[in-house]
């Protein structure tokens, strides 16, 4: 998908996939039949919509003919970074629960901090203590937002 | 309930004391505080802080409350145009033009004219609210389920305009939107829907995880993987807009406050739906339309300032009717009916010197507004400068307390990243993200309306056609619509070119 003719062509294919797979599950959709609007309708108006325009784009994109724009993907190290940013924020979701939001905030900052500017250690692990105190006491103490508060501080 | 100079000077006369002005100067600046930061909106602020206000006399409370309110619908825009974090889709379309301003250095400028935009439509609409109440009020009940549903696809026909040349990906984003709303239980059966026998999906996706993940988490992997060290690295001359830009948004302004007043008097029109119509009024009015969506001042403005004025005006239906218009007015009615206080018609003849002094106060507080936040729009303005390696992770904590706070559920936040990752992916490959926001927002209250206004008509959809204010709404839909097909067929444009789009 390095031309963005070809990767309309390919997002239109899958949107209409898609659209066949929203209305093949709206098929599923029991209960309510009598009512005026029944339950499944939209699903199923929505459904043909994703794969009327999904058909719709394919077929545009691959009339077109003419100049082609190239779309900007990141290089190899732009690649990394979004992945272990990702990651990362995935570990922080899994990790809240088990550790609380304390230990989890502290975590994630100083490491995402750690790795977007590798020679900044301490400011890292700074921020990560500051926002991961204020987070406690702001958010979970003051506010008593129900926030899991972790072994540390229950 | 009628107007009276000797009620209003009543009013004044209380919400002046010494007392009434501290408690309008906290609940300002709470307000803006609870806005400013992440995942507790006007809602959730009020709630949480309604007990602190029992020790307070029923007026000042209110009136504090009052305060909260317009204090936390400014304060949300800050976010969005700061570090491009709408808390709530109300800013959406703020954070569309704010952002892009910020970007260019112009962070200041964004800010102040959102407070200015909110302080004009705030005193307007209390003007307006002081004068024509009773009339406004009787406006809001001639809306039945016909006439919502033609306003809500309306509203949704607004997709053609913030496509651009994108048409078709303009509609895929917004049946995108549709089908993340359509998960969960049917709002008139409550059949499961799309939800293939789990639990977890039974809940539904909330609209918050999708915006916040559309563009808080899709800005900070663009801005890592472009390795960009400030949002706002150019040199800043001003922090104030000049006479120009403010001369350029006294229209807007005018329209914005009639498009967000005249909506908001409507039971379930909150500002997440008047601040897109304005927004798309506004560019459809302006001699250059391809400035919106690249940092046009007007962008900003208008949202903002449709946001107060559908804030304001919603005080008209709680206190005529008793008709809480949104979540935040359902909350201050739960905060008059703790102190006794039965809004409605009566309220006006059994407490006239509480209602008056509640809409003097506004007037104070929008003066307050104005005079706290203008001096801070610089302090505000200066995160956009603070290095990326901070400031990304602290975006992505934010983001997270937001997204966890609306029902406490990891679920929300892995959503979250979800449309993250999805709105990355729609940026690169140049398809709008604002249709997948509206349709999100306007799916449930589209689809209740049209379930109700089927089940009075007996199944026949002429209905929407046969009842005047709807039949005009419907046919601007179509027209709307059909223009935008005609424009995109007669151009012959490729969808690859989408620099007008909203993103």
């Amino acid at each position: 998908m390095k031309t963005q003719r070809v990767a309309d062509i390919v997002v239109g294919c899958g949107v209409a996939l898609f659209g066949v797979f929203i209305l093949s599950a709206s098929m599923f959709i029991t209960g309510g039949a009598a009512h005026r609007l029944p339950p499944r309708t939209f699903p199923m108006v929505v459904g043909f919509l994703l794969l009327f325009c999904g058909i719709a784009l394919a077929i545009k994109n691959w009339s077109l003919r003419g100049a082609d724009l190239a779309i900007h993907w990141p290089d190899r190290e732009g690649m990394r970074t979004i992945l272990v940013t990702l990651v990362s924020l995935g570990c922080y979701i899994a990790l809240m629960n088990p550790l609380g939001l304390p230990l989890a905030t502290f975590f994630y900052l100083a490491f995402s901090i750690w790795y977007l500017k590798q020679s900044k250690w301490l400011i890292a692990i700074v921020i990560g203590l500051i926002t991961a105190l204020i987070s406690h006491y702001l958010f979970i103490r003051l506010l008593g937002l129900s926030f899991p508060a972790g072994f540390l501080f229950e | 309930m009628g107007f009276s100079f000797d009620y209003l000077f009543q009013g004044f006369a209380i919400a002046l004391t010494w007392q009434n002005l501290f408690w309008a100067l906290v609940g300002c600046f709470i307000g803006t505080l609870v806005g400013v930061l992440p995942g507790i909106g006007p809602v959730s602020g009020i709630a949480i802080l309604l007990p602190l206000t029992t020790v307070l006399p029923p007026t000042s409370a209110i009136i504090m409350m009052a305060a909260i309110y317009y204090g936390a619908m400014y304060g949300g825009s800050t976010t969005a145009i700061v570090v491009n974090i709408p808390g709530e889709a109300s800013s959406v379309p703020t954070a569309i033009d704010g952002y892009e301003m910020a970007k260019q250095g112009k962070a200041g400028p964004a800010l102040a004219i959102s407070a200015i935009g909110s302080f004009f439509a705030g005193t307007i609409s209390v003007v307006a609210l002081t004068l024509f109440a009773p009339m406004l009020a009787e406006f809001a009940v001639v809306f039945g389920p016909p006439e919502y549903f033609a306003l809500m696809f309306m509203g949704l026909s607004l997709v053609i305009s913030l496509s651009g040349r994108a048409l078709l990906k303009g509609v895929i984003s917004m049946a995108l939107g549709l089908t993340a709303a359509l998960i969960g239980q049917d709002p008139l059966t409550g059949a499961a829907r799309l939800t293939f026998g789990t639990s977890t999906l039974n809940a539904g996706v909330d609209f918050i995880s999708v915006i916040v993940g559309l563009f808080a988490i899709s800005e900070v992997m663009i801005n890592v993987e472009q390795r960009i060290t400030a949002i706002d690295t150019m040199s800043i001359s001003n922090w104030m807009p000049t006479w120009a830009d403010i001369k350029q948004c006294i229209g807007t302004m005018i329209r914005a406050t009639g498009v967000g007043f005249f909506l908001g008097l409507l039971p379930g029109c909150a500002p997440s739906v008047t601040t897109f119509v304005a927004y798309d009024l506004e560019k459809r009015v302006s001699k250059h339309p391809e400035r919106f969506g690249h940092g046009a001042i007007e962008g900003v403005c208008a949202p903002e300032a449709a946001n107060n004025a559908t804030s304001t005006a919603g005080f008209i239906p709680l206190f005529s009717f008793g008709l809480p218009t949104a979540p935040s007015m359902a909350v201050m009615l739960g905060g008059l009916m703790m102190y006794g206080l039965q809004p409605g018609p009566m309220l006006f003849q059994t407490n006239p010197q509480f209602v008056w002094a509640v809409i003097a106060s506004m007037y104070i507080g929008n003066v307050m507004l104005l005079i706290l936040n203008l001096p801070l729009v610089g302090m505000w303005a200066k995160i956009c400068r603070i290095p990326f390696y901070i400031l990304g992770p602290i975006i992505v904590f934010c983001a997270m307390i937001g997204t966890y706070s609306i029902r406490f559920q990891g679920f929300d936040v892995w959503v979250m990243l979800l449309f993250g990752v999805i709105g990355y992916f729609m940026r690169k490959l140049g398809y709008p993200v604002a249709p997948m926001v509206l349709a999100s927002v306007l799916a449930q209250m589209l689809e209740t309306s049209m379930g109700q206004a089927l089940l009075i008509s007996q199944g026949s959809p002429l209905i929407f056609f046969t009842r005047p204010i709807s039949a005009v709404f419907m046919v601007l839909a179509f027209l709307s619509i059909g223009r935008g097909i005609w424009a995109q067929v007669k151009a012959k444009a490729p969808e690859v070119v989408t620099d007008d789009a909203e993103y």
